[in-house]
This record gives structure tokens, C-alpha cells and sequence, in this order.
């Protein structure tokens, strides 16, 4: 029932989450997804943490921040589509939100040790994983505003499948981390900075790792550490909470993928991962397939002049290569998919950058439209 | 054609996902060793490429000789930190004793891009890696970087610690690497990216970010999949509806080819071509065939 499939997630779900590798449109189908949740009449929140700046265009918009921006009914309207619908995006930005997360949760006189120390400027931009962490944190929030009715997540493009899952846990990971606790005790009883911090003298551990990272280093983690701790309790709650909301049956994940060869691996990973994460994607999308052309056409192209003849004959064969290519792709997905149901989306012929194009790809999202092979 | 990328020995393959970045730079790599450059291709933790592209059995951890002048390594954060801690502990026993002690690894996760710092150190060390004669060990190395935003954290690691930790052993690494990777005679990036408006917006953005904020110098622009024109309008308009339409998509790829070629050049980059390839299977010949159209890059040895 792969046709109902997702007018079932874009009635039922309050969030969708869609994950893949960079470069197999993600933003897109994200983007898709919403503008048809809209018109269900769900308010639907576009969410993405990709910085290029593709969602604003291909939602007529100059650019996208930090906070929530209504799509105009006019671009609508000039699309030919119904202006029914309330659409909203997002771009997240992750310096400006663990700020926001700072200021939230840290009193006034401690904010400042925060945010002017080092780690804290690289946790909130530079650090693996924390681009996820606060991901996951803003999700949440924008959840539980319950603003709206649908929102759906356009991952960051991970190198790794394990990746996304793994970040948010990464922090907690170390704030459990009783070798920090042990190391640094000392450091983070005290609580004050310029205090010598480790007992060189007690552990092996420590001096071998202040010969490999430095014995500032160590000392300025300390104080982050320290300066951070009363955010332990608020931390581990959370990612618990996320962890419930990703487990709720109110979520949906979507798995987008290409039919390259080069993706398949990739998407394979991805796929069994979710499942081991009880967390079964709703659907496999297949971006960008090269449909299969009807056979008529080369009947047609024979009885052409030359060298019109010659020229259609040559690009026929090409989009053969190309559509058998990528049947070949979605027949090794459906074999790993499982019971996942997987839905093509065919190449256009030129780039989904507007209302409009992203209309036609919800179309084959919603089974409206299929690819014919 | 100028041959700008001849002396630089680092040279770092970026762009969007989706662009054709590791057979691009697996294409180059091999356009090196065929020019008798002894050549390093280094791909950073991922899923390995270069031996399948070439038809090898799997390079891995360590560097291994993939053919004549040619040698591989897939980059992993463990064995860098390994080679890096081993250099700095010089036992091995006590390594094992701290680093492989679960909550030290945890721990480790945490100090900012350090992980990222170990893997490009080993890298930069085989780029000025000698032999017993003085002579390069390798005269190219060829890093199959990450996706553009990943490579351009992954760039910055050096600075940014420079900017995060205290003097000591990490900052003087990072000092090092950062001087290495923006000397425009040593290290140079290579943008690949596909004939389509987005790709094409993304390396323009990309270009003046590395030379802007990371100031690694891009050197060259590859355009991967060109279409060249076959139809003319007027054959479009003479054919029926359907046959219309593909004469019609053909004729708008084309167009797409030639408007990112004008606005790539304004980049003031050297920019290659490389045609869309039509094959079954994506095999060690059409990799031969796009290391053709990349050897007038590369130059020959001084």
C-alpha cells in the first residue's frame, strides 16, 4: 500500500524525520512533504539544518534563520497551488540555538563563564556531534510549542549513517563519564579557575594525557566542565526526552537515498540501523530515478530524417543506460527494504528549485503520480 | 590550458555530495601516477573507494601500494590517534594502558575536533614525509575530503584549536598543520561539481569560503558530467510531442552545461570538463577515461 503510505504519515504523524546521505535531496523531499502536509490542513514547520541555503530557494524565499518564517500565500497563489494551507521554514542555526539553550537554562550570573569559554565556543560550533545534540533539542522545543500540527526534519548530511544517532549520546556520554569525574574531581570541587588542577603525581592517566593534549588543556576542560555542571541533570533529561519522541508512535522517520550504486551501501547501513534503533522508516524514498522511456519512442525516432534520426537514436540509448542503471539500484534497495514500502521519485529534467517542482515530486510522494517501468 | 596544480603537494578534492567527488579524485589520482608522480589517495573514514574504482583488493588503515606509483590509505581515527600518541609516548605499553582504557577513549571524544586533528596530522606528515635521500616519499597526495560543509569544519580543525587550546603540545600540531594547509605553493583544493544550478551556486559559495575564512587556496574547478549540445531548436520544433520533449530535455542539459561553465568562470579558476559518462558499470575504464581529461591539471614534475 505504498500509495497510501504517506498520506497516512502526513494525516497521522506530528513529526517526520527524514535521514540519507548529502546530495540525494533530502531537502527536497523534506520540503515536499510539509507543502502537502499544509495543504491537509495540518500547520506544517519545514525544518532544515542545511546551510546552503536550498529550502529558501525552492520555497521563493530570499533566506531562512533561526526562528520560523510563514511561506506568503502569494508565491503559493503564483504556483497554481491552493493557498489553503499554512506552510512555514526554518533553517537552524546552530551557534544562535545552543545560545538560546544557554540562556534558557543557565542563571544570569553563571551565563557569561560559559559562554565566553573555549570549549563552549567550539561545542557550539565546531564540535562532531553537537550539530545533532541541538538538532534534537530544538526539535523538541518546537514540538512542544505544539505551533503545529506537522513538522518535518531535514537531517543534517551525515558522513556516517551511525552518526546522527550517536552525537546526542556523545555528550552524555562524556558528562556520565566517571574517568572525567575522577580526573578532574579535584578541579570541579574547587570551581575555581587558576587553581592547579591536577595532582600530577596520582595518575599515570592523567600525565600521560597531559603529554599528549597539554596541561592547559586539561585545566580549561575542567572549568568548562565545572561551569557546566548544573546543566548535567538538564542535559540527561532531555535526552531522554528526545528519545521518547523519536520512540513515539507520533514519529516518522523517512529514509531518502539515489539509486547510485555508490548510495546503496549507505542507504543499506541507514536502513538496518534505523531498525535496530526501533525506529522502522515509514517509507525508503528513491530520489532521482531515471524513469524507463516508453518503446514507442524509438519506433517514432526511426522515422525520422537523418541526422534528427541519429541524434534521437544516441540520446534513447543514453537514457537506456541510465534507466536501467538505476532499475538495478531500486531492485537492490527493495531487497533490503524489507517490508519498507519504497516510493520512486523520477529525475526532472531540470533541478526542483520552486514551488511548483516541489509539487510535482509530492506527487509521486503521495502515489498521485508513479514511475512506470 | 595552464597547469597550475603542478608544484602544489597537497591537493584536497571537495564538493557537494552527490557530485562525482571520489571518482573525480580517484580519476586524478591515477592521472598523477600515470605521469610517473609517485602518488599518496587518502580517503578520511569512510566507506573505501579507490580499490573498487580501480579494481584492487581493499587498501585500508594502512598505506598500501595500489599500482605503479600509486598507493593508497583509508584514514581512521583510532590508528591516527594511535600514531600520534605513540609519537608522543613513545611506548607503546603505556598507549595501551591509557588509550585503550574505554572511559580515557570517551574522554578523548570530547576534546574539541581531536580526532579530526590526528587524521589530517597523518595525512600533512606524508605530504612532507622524506625518504633516506631527502627526496619526497611522495610528490602528490590526494585527499578525497569530505562533502563541502564536513570539509570545511574538517579544513578549519587546525585553526580552531588554535583559537580553542592553550599553548601546548595539540596548539604547536595545530600551528603546523594550519601553516601548511594555507601555503598556496604546498596545498591547493579542487572543487568538483555537476552542470545544475545548485552545484554550481554551492561552489561559488565554497570557493570564496576556502579562500576567505579557511584560506586554503582553491586551484581548480571540475565540472563533472558536461553535455554538449546535439539538438538545435529548430530540429526540437520539427519533431512530434513526445520525441519533442527528449529533444527538448537534451537541448536544456546542454544549456545547463554552458551557463555553469560562464559562472564558474568568473571563479578565475582553471576549469576542466568532464563528459557525462554512459556505461553499464562504473569500472576501472571510465575512471582511465576521466583521468584523461584531467592530466593537462596536473603538469609534469620540475
Amino acid at each position: 500500500m505504498t500509495a497510501a503510505t504517506f498520506s497516512h504519515v502526513l494525516s497521522q504523524k506530528e513529526v517526520v524525520i527524514c535521514v540519507g546521505a548529502g546530495g540525494v535531496g533530502k531537502t527536497t523531499i523534506s520540503a515536499a512533504l510539509a507543502l502537502r502536509g499544509s495543504l491537509m490542513r495540518r500547520r506544517s514547520l519545514v525544518c532544515t539544518i542545511d546551510p546552503a541555503k536550498r529550502l529558501a530557494n525552492s520555497l521563493g524565499l530570499e533566506s531562512l534563520g533561526n526562528t520560523e518564517t510563514e511561506i506568503n500565500p502569494s508565491q503559493l497563489a503564483q504556483a497554481d497551488l491552493p493557498t489553503h494551507g499554512h506552510l512555514f521554514a526554518m533553517m537552524l542555526d546552530m551557534k544562535r540555538s545552543w545560545d538560546e539553550f544557554i540562556e534558557q537554562n543557565v542563571p544570569a550570573g553563571k551565563r557569561e563563564r560559559i559562554l565566553q569559554n573555549r570549549f563552549y565556543q567550539s561545542l557550539s560550533t565546531a564540535l562532531a556531534g553537537s550539530q545533532e545534540y541541538i538538532a534534537m533539542e530544538k526539535l523538541w522545543q518546537l514540538r512542544n510549542k505544539s505551533t503545529y500540527g506537522l513538522i518535518v526534519l531535514d537531517t543534517p548530511p551525515t558522513s556516517h549513517a551511525i552518526d546522527f544517532f550517536d552525537a546526542p549520546n556523545r555528550l552524555l556520554d562524556f558528562l556520565d563519564n566517571d574517568f572525567a569525574r575522577v580526573a578532574l574531581a579535584p578541579a570541579m570541587a574547587a570551581g575555581k579557575i587558576g587553581l592547579k588542577l591536577f595532582n600530577f603525581g596520582s595518575s599515570y592517566l592523567t600525565k600521560a594525557l597531559a603529554n599528549v593534549a597539554g596541561t592547559e588543556t586539561l585545566e580549561e576542560l575542567a572549568n568548562f566542565l565545572f561551569s557546566i555542571e548544573s546543566l548535567n541533570e538538564k542535559f540527561r533529561n532531555r535526552a531522554k526526552q528526545t528519545r521518547d519522541m523519536l520512540a513515539s508512535p507520533s514519529t516518522a522517520f523517512v529514509l531518502v537515498t539515489a539509486p547510485g550504486r555508490e548510495r546503496l551501501d549507505e542507504a543499506e547501513k541507514f536502513h538496518r540501523l534505523l531498525i535496530e534503533n526501533q525506529m522502522k522508516p515509514t517509507a525508503i524514498v528513491v530520489n532521482r530515478v531515471h524513469p524507463p522511456l516508453p518503446k514507442m519512442l524509438w519506433e517514432m525516432a526511426k522515422e525520422q530524417a537523418e541526422p534528427v534520426r541519429s541524434k534521437l537514436s544516441a540520446t534513447l540509448t543514453e537514457n537506456n543506460i541510465l534507466a536501467k542503471q538505476d532499475a538495478a539500484g531500486v531492485d537492490i534497495i527493495k531487497s533490503f527494504a524489507g517490508t519498507t514500502p519504497v516510493i520512486q521519485i523520477p529525475r526532472f529534467p531540470l533541478d526542483v528549485h520552486d514551488l511548483k517542482s516541489l509539487w510535482h515530486t509530492s506527487q509521486y510522494l503521495l502515489g498521485e503520480k508513479t514511475i512506470v517501468s | 590550458m595552464k597547469t597550475s596544480l603542478s608544484q602544489q603537494r597537497l591537493l584536497i578534492v571537495t564538493g557537494k555530495g552527490g557530485v562525482g567527488k571520489s571518482s573525480v579524485s580517484a580519476a586524478l589520482a591515477l592521472a598523477s601516477a600515470l605521469k610517473n608522480q609517485r602518488t599518496l589517495f587518502c580517503e578520511i573514514n569512510t566507506e573505501e573507494r579507490i580499490s573498487q574504482f580501480l579494481g584492487k583488493s581493499e587498501v585500508g588503515e594502512e598505506i598500501t601500494q595500489l599500482e605503479e606509483n600509486l598507493w593508497g590509505v583509508n584514514l581512521r581515527p583510532a590508528q591516527a590517534m594511535r600514531e600520534y600518541a605513540l609519537m608522543r609516548l613513545k611506548l607503546e605499553f603505556l598507549y595501551k594502558l591509557v588509550f585503550e582504557n574505554p572511559l580515557v577513549r570517551n574522554f578523548l571524544r570530547f576534546i574539541p575536533s581531536l580526532s579530526e586533528l590526528v587524521m589530517l596530522g597523518k595525512l600533512l606528515y606524508h605530504v612532507k614525509e622524506t625518504q633516506k635521500d631527502g627526496s619526497p616519499r611522495f610528490h602528490r597526495v590526494i585527499m578525497d575530503a569530505p562533502a563541502t560543509g564536513h570539509a570545511i569544519s574538517f579544513l578549519r580543525v587546525p585553526q580552531v584549536i588554535l583559537e580553542t587550546v592553550p599553548p601546548g603540545p595539540m596548539a604547536k600540531e595545530a600551528r603546523w598543520m594550519r601553516d601548511l594547509l594555507i601555503a598556496p605553493d604546498m596545498t591547493a583544493a579542487v572543487l568538483v561539481t555537476l552542470p545544475e544550478e545548485m552545484p554550481v551556486n554551492e561552489t561559488l559559495d565554497l570557493a570564496k569560503v576556502l579562500r576567505d575564512e579557511v584560506q586554503v587556496q582553491p586551484g581548480a574547478v571540475i565540472l563533472n558530467g558536461t553535455i554538449a549540445p546535439r539538438f538545435t531548436h529548430a530540429e526540437v520544433q520539427s519533431l512530434p510531442a513526445p520525441l519533442a520533449n527528449l529533444a527538448e530535455n537534451h537541448l536544456e542539459r546542454a544549456l545547463l552545461t554552458e551557463t555553469s561553465l560562464q559562472r564558474l568562470d568568473t571563479l578565475g579558476l582553471d576549469l576542466l570538463t568532464i563528459p557525462r559518462i554512459f556505461s553499464q558499470d562504473f569500472d576501472r575504464k571510465v575512471v582511465e577515461s576521466m583521468a584523461e581529461h584531467l592530466a593537462p591539471l596536473l603538469g609534469d614534475l620540475p
